[in-house]
């Protein structure tokens, strides 16, 4: 039997959740960053 | 004031947290990817093939230090739960539910590359041994901090919920350790210990550069989510409004 797949997808399963978790809070602080300012920009108008 | 206590009353402050976490963050992904670069070149390219095992040694670089890390995050959570709870320290609360999904991600690695290893080496994917089970009920553990803190409404009582679940948890990380010890176990006993190891250098040192590495990505990941859980806690305080208008900029 070939061990070539299974280190393949060892590494491959491996890459894509360590990136996964490491973007998630960048991704997730843009978006809260965003609707921080929009909040502000229509508090701003409001006044 | 005692520096000691300065110190801790200054990390304990989110808005200094929070500037000098940002600072820290690039330089631990910086040396987490050079010691990545390092240990994989030296694990796929440089370091031989096992006697027993064949190529499949190579995996092992990925998952005993992400097995290493599953444990350790959690041990971790369970002191700063502690901490958080005893001392009423906010930061250690932010701490330790933004360790839970990165030691979730560590123990999901762990048990992936484990199967993916054990199917040329014993045959199968999965054995309900004590040690594959007991690491599968951490992964259970990791998801039910993270499900408990977000089923609250008020962010610090979820927090220490989160907190007293990661200390009475950490009852299963002696059981994952020792299992191989308790009970008949298909998984083999610790290659590493008090009285040395067997390892060759040449499998040592690419193995110790990745655990090296794993430490770094937690430090940096943990810091990105725990900024991030600051700004939602406080987004309606003025540090989190200066922030927003220097970022903005």
């Amino acid at each position: 039997m070939s061990h070539t797949p299974f280190i393949l997808a060892a590494y491959l399963i491996s890459a894509v959740v360590l990136f996964w978790a490491a973007i998630a809070p960048i991704v997730n602080k843009r978006s809260l960053l965003r609707q921080l300012k929009n909040r502000q920009a229509r508090m701003d108008k409001s006044q | 004031m005692n520096p000691i206590f300065l110190f801790f009353h200054k990390t304990g402050s989110p808005p200094w947290f929070y500037k000098y976490s940002g600072k820290l963050i690039p330089w631990l992904w910086a040396i987490f990817l050079v010691l990545t670069a390092y240990g994989l070149y030296l694990g796929l390219v440089v370091a031989p093939a096992d006697y027993q095992q064949g190529e499949s040694v190579r995996i092992m670089y990925l998952h005993v230090p992400t097995a290493w890390m599953s444990m350790m995050i959690y041990g971790l959570m369970a002191i700063m739960g502690f901490i958080a709870l005893v001392w009423r320290i906010r930061i250690m609360e932010v701490l330790v539910i933004s360790s839970a999904p990165v030691g979730a991600a560590f123990t999901m690695i762990a048990l992936i590359t484990g199967s993916l290893w054990g199917r040329p080496t014993w045959g199968t994917y999965w054995v309900w041994d004590a040690r594959l089970t007991s690491e599968l009920v951490l992964l259970f553990l990791y998801f039910g901090v993270i499900a408990l803190y977000n089923a609250f409404d008020e962010p610090r009582k979820a927090a220490r919920a989160a907190s007293l679940m990661s200390i009475v948890g950490a009852i299963n990380l002696p059981i994952i350790y020792f299992s191989v010890e308790w009970w008949n176990t298909l998984h083999q006993g610790s290659s590493m210990g008090s009285s040395g190891t067997g390892i060759h250098p040449s499998m040592l040192l690419p193995l110790l550069l990745m655990a090296t590495a794993t430490k770094f990505y937690y430090g940096a990941n943990l810091l990105s989510r725990a900024r991030l859980t600051l700004l939602k806690q406080d987004h309606r305080k003025r540090w989190v409004q200066d922030v927003l208008s220097k970022e903005s900029h």
